[in-house]
């Protein structure tokens, strides 16, 4: 009863909750609130945004969040193989979203944005992670654009003058921020940014357990072979200290 | 078993969710109240609010020309009724008719506002049996427009003072 509580379970999160997950962050992550007339601006990715995406989900693959053998695979029956396959899809585009929901809009600002994404995203091929480590990553990335977009530049550009603008114009008296030009939203719009990368962040994290059991099958084998009867207790003990002293160090 | 339906189910619903987003994205709606007008004519249940558009059709009478077309917008927020567009391009045409020149800025927005009076009514020519009027026809009425935005010799006809309004 209670393994079929999970596999239930697993399934609903894997084909229902997950892409409705990533699906609304594709939502919310272009929406944007106008400063005046607090009307809905639909902003769909920049073709660079799509770009980043495809090194997030390389990223992705490489740090082991996604388990691409076992998601698609020619002896997996084809309904699942294209449930899984759909799910990709709508994390590519929820990864490309996420990325336009912190990234400022136009201007110099939006390239200078795009060239340290592009940058990190490229460097972070070349480094070794696992899950744990690339969620953390991740998180640090788009918290810092969140906080440089929605909270540093929105104070620098808003129309009232925010605490920042003020700072600013005392630092930097008579220098023209004109070239840094970028439009303003309501407040409301960094509420749903916020929300937005919460969601997506939650959709990895979620995303990291929606393989387990095929994990748990991979990385120990003899652990599953013993568990179904096939190999003695003290083998059993043996091999799970084995792997976890592997898995610490 | 339990699985594969769910599978069918989680697919059939995400990509439900998937058209959706896509639909809001190209329509850009600006408002809850857009989505749910856009979702009407999406469904076809659209419809315009009659009693709205009776009040402007009063002021439209009494030559109130803005505040008819204000109510008139309000009537057709969507802007897909064929009819409510030819009377709003005809309160274009009649406010921006003059004895000695027309409103250009009117004519041009009766001119886009009659286009798509034309547009959504591409299946049979629009025509509205109003006595009130002098041009029943969206071709008639486009035709006046676009003369009325037209430059050409006949302006400076001293004659043309003698035309009438329609």
């Amino acid at each position: 009863m209670t393994q079929t509580n999970r596999s239930r379970n697993r399934a609903l999160l894997n084909h229902v909750a997950l892409p409705m997950l990533f699906l609304t962050v594709v939502l919310l992550g272009g929406l944007r609130v106008g400063t005046e007339s607090r009307t809905f601006i639909f902003v769909a990715p920049p073709l660079v945004t799509l770009l980043l995406a495809v090194l997030l989900v390389l990223l992705l693959v490489r740090g082991r969040l996604i388990r691409f053998h076992q998601w698609i695979a020619s002896d997996l029956p084809p309904l699942t193989n294209v449930v899984h396959i759909w799910m990709l899809i709508t994390l590519f585009f929820a990864s490309a979203q996420a990325f336009n929901s912190v990234l400022p809009e136009r201007g110099l600002l939006h390239w200078l944005f795009s060239f340290f994404f592009l940058w990190t995203l490229w460097n972070n091929q070349f480094s070794s992670f696992d899950p744990r480590r690339l969620l953390r990553s991740l998180a640090i990335l788009f918290g810092t654009a969140f906080v440089l977009k929605h909270m540093l530049l929105a104070s620098l550009y808003s129309p009232e003058g925010g605490w920042l603008k003020r700072v600013a114009g005392t630092l930097l008296q008579g220098v023209s921020l004109g070239t840094l030009d970028t439009p303003n939203f309501a407040p409301a719009t960094g509420y749903i940014s916020f929300f937005t990368l919460i969601l997506y962040i939650a959709g990895l994290i979620l995303l990291a357990f929606a393989g387990k059991d095929e994990i748990d099958r991979v990385v120990y084998p003899v652990v599953g072979d013993a568990r179904r009867g096939h190999l003695p207790q003290q083998s059993i003990e043996e091999n799970t200290s084995h792997h976890e002293r592997r898995d610490s160090g | 078993m339990q699985s594969r339906i769910i599978q069918i189910a989680g697919l059939a619903l995400t990509i439900a969710y998937a058209v959706f987003i896509v639909w809001i994205y190209a329509t850009e709606p600006r408002t809850f109240n857009e989505v749910a007008t856009s979702a009407e004519v999406a469904a076809g249940t659209y419809q315009v609010n009659q009693e709205q558009f009776n009040s402007a059709l009063d002021l439209f009478r009494r030559e109130q020309f803005r505040a008819a077309r204000d109510e008139w917008q309000r009537a057709d927020p969507a802007q897909r009724d064929a009819r409510t567009q030819f009377y709003i391009a005809y309160s274009f045409y009649r406010e921006g008719w003059g004895r000695l020149y027309h409103d250009q800025q009117l004519f041009k927005q009766g001119l886009e506002a009659v286009n798509r009076a034309i547009g959504l009514s591409s299946a049979s020519p629009l025509t509205v049996d109003d006595q009130n009027l002098q041009m029943h026809s969206a071709a008639e009425l486009k035709a006046e427009l676009e003369q009325g935005t037209e430059r050409n010799w006949s302006d400076v006809n001293p004659l043309k003072v003698l035309r009438t309004r329609k």
